[in-house]
């Protein structure tokens, strides 16, 4: 019992643990925006109209702020590649946690698309409230133009509205074509559509510039709840203030002057844009990188369909268990493919070699250009005619969890596909 | 490059504009918004497209992921024959069926994403894709080859163990030269 929980600890114990800092991390952003919109002096007149539609509206959206901001930042490989070969600034368990990069993204991918919903739901329940309460007493407030105005219309000609429906779309599509199920039959599909990020992210910035909600900016001049004065400004300023005194020992002070409010600025730029800014240098990167020419050396054929490749490139480092990503332009321009190292360069030997097995049309096409004529595959033989190879780019090295091989006693290696 | 089965990511598409018109439908009737009749008709039909959307296709090529307790929506799928089968037939229908979401905030998303699940289905048939229903295969066993009835009597011929026995007292003797050369570089 205790071996196991021992074990446990050893193996699930800092994935855990990470999953509920982040989720802590997620309940008190929600809990602080929802508290600073229920209570908070700015936002009275705001919330007189919209209720709790208004905080539960903005504590979501400060969420899918967080989380857009979290997204990105485990699918930037080549950053997490380098952190996973320092050594000395990472402990084991550390490095390990790297390997769950591809389930905290789509963790927070998760946690936007729910929290989409309610951010959605909840502006449809605003957009009602504000063509239901339309405020004669504050009309700078009001989104609409007049009282009973279809709140479709309030959405559909507002920037904020027209952003968000075009936001939900992508998000949609982008989310329907990630399960599991599509992933492994139709990849293409999965990757194109996750590509609308970029479009996603830009709507995204732009999403708030509308300037829908506004909050109050004299608090100190026209307390939220004040009684409205109807002196004119003639008055003596001395009793005029023995009045305010005492009228603000009543509870209800008079308002000195107008209550003005503001647009709020955007601050989903302040979020998201270094892990965007990070994210695009490392794909302009990769791509640069990924320009190298690559010279086949040897193509050999082993049975059972597989294919031994070794390659030469400039520049090429690699570690034991690190993977690249293979593209061939000749088969199709945007498919990159990955595929474990069987051979890193070595100072005397600067070839890096993969195997990859013959299965699905993209490796059966690659195998064609590199063995014209039908081979029986069947004996182990270099190939020592001079055969035009075709171009292939080569992304990487990145790391895996292989890549921990030599540091335990005892490893068990399990190679499928 | 390949074939994309349109049809699998409409049916994601549409499983999922199913769930949310269902949800604004029942939003909308709950609080009795204006138009709430829309968001009735809404959960009807966003029943109806779950129902139908829920048992997978099975795959031209390749393993087929069958959903938890598929099987009895697909024999009710399979019942209705060309009707389920046709994809021109569902493109048409979920086109027909998201219509009236438009007209009601609360089913307004329901409608834009269904709508979309009905553009890809029809893309799907015009690729001439159609619904199959993944069913239990029956295994039905091979009848067993003649040969196999006989085995062999005899196990193959080798030499005795003192010869197969590894040498450990004469390791020259027993290197052998390898057939195919072995080389460290091969460019």
């Amino acid at each position: 019992m205790a071996l196991s929980l021992r074990s446990w600890v050893a193996n699930e114990g800092s994935k855990n643990i990470l999953l509920v800092v982040w989720l802590t991390v997620n309940a008190v952003v929600f809990w602080r925006t929802f508290a600073l919109y229920s209570y908070g002096p700015q936002y009275h007149y705001l919330h007189q109209i919209l209720g709790m539609g208004l905080c539960v509206s903005r504590a979501s959206a400060s969420l899918l702020n967080l989380n857009c901001c979290l997204v990105l930042l485990p699918m930037c490989r080549s950053l997490l590649t380098h952190l996973r070969g320092t050594h000395k600034v990472w402990a084991r368990s550390g490095r390990r946690l790297l390997d769950q990069s591809r389930s905290f993204h789509s963790a927070c991918g998760t946690a936007i698309c729910v929290f989409s919903v309610i951010h959605v739901s909840a502006h449809l329940v605003n957009a009602i409230s504000f063509s239901v309460k339309f405020s004669d007493e504050f009309p700078s407030l009001n989104m609409a133009q007049y009282r009973g105005q279809d709140p479709r219309i309030i959405i559909l000609t507002t920037v904020p509205g027209v952003t968000g429906v075009l936001m939900v779309v992508i998000l949609f599509l982008m989310f329907t074509a990630s399960t599991h199920c599509i992933r492994m039959s139709s990849y293409e599909v999965f990757w194109y559509t996750h590509n609308l990020f970029i479009l996603f992210y830009v709507i995204l910035m732009v999403h708030a510039v509308g300037g829908a909600l506004k909050y109050q900016t004299n608090l100190d001049t026209h307390t939220p709840g004040c009684m409205p004065t109807n002196h004119s400004s003639a008055e003596d300023t001395s009793t005029n203030q023995e009045r305010e005194l005492e009228d603000w020992q009543q509870r209800e002070p008079i308002c000195r002057e107008e209550a003005q409010f503001q647009s709020h600025f955007p601050e989903t730029w302040l979020w998201v844009l270094v892990p965007l800014c990070v994210y695009c240098t490392e794909r302009v990167c990769r791509y640069i990188r990924s320009r190298t020419p690559v010279t086949i050396v040897t193509v050999l054929s082993h049975p059972c369909d597989v294919i031994e490749v070794r390659m030469l490139k400039d520049g090429f480092k690699a570690k034991p268990g690190q993977y690249v990503l293979l593209n061939c332009p000749s088969v199709s321009s945007f498919e990159n493919h990955p595929f474990t190292l069987t051979m890193c360069p070595t100072e005397k030997k600067r070839t890096f070699g993969i195997h990859l097995r013959v299965v699905g049309d993209w490796t059966e096409r690659f195998s064609q250009l590199l063995f014209p004529e039908v081979s029986s595959g069947d004996h182990i033989l270099p190939m020592m005619q001079q055969r035009n190879f075709p171009k292939v780019c080569v992304d990487g090295p990145f790391g895996s969890p292989s890549e921990e091989v030599f540091g335990y006693e005892q490893s068990v290696l399990i190679w499928e596909g | 490059m390949g074939k994309i089965e349109w049809a699998m990511w409409a049916n994601e598409q549409a499983l999922a504009a199913g769930l949310i018109y269902l949800t604004g439908g029942i939003v909308g009737v709950a609080g009795q918004f204006r138009g709430w009749e829309f968001a009735a008709f809404g959960i009807a039909a966003g029943a109806f497209v779950c129902l139908l959307e829920y048992p997978r296709s099975k795959r031209n090529k390749g393993t087929s992921m069958a959903r938890t307790g598929q099987y009895c929506f697909t024999v009710c799928v399979k019942a209705f024959g060309p009707l389920t089968r046709n994809y021109y037939v569902r493109a048409f229908v979920h086109a027909a069926l998201c219509v009236p979401g438009g007209f009601m905030l609360a089913t307004v998303l329901g409608c834009v994403c269904l709508g979309i699940a009905s553009l890809i289905y029809l893309s799907a048939a015009i690729h001439g894709e159609h619904w199959e229903p993944i069913l239990p295969r029956t295994e039905s066993r091979a009848p067993v080859a003649e040969s196999v009835k006989k085995p062999p009597q005899n196990p193959p011929p080798r030499p005795p163990m003192e010869l197969r026995r590894k040498r450990m007292d004469d390791l020259e003797g027993a290197a052998y030269i390898n057939p195919i050369a072995v080389t460290a570089n091969e460019f």
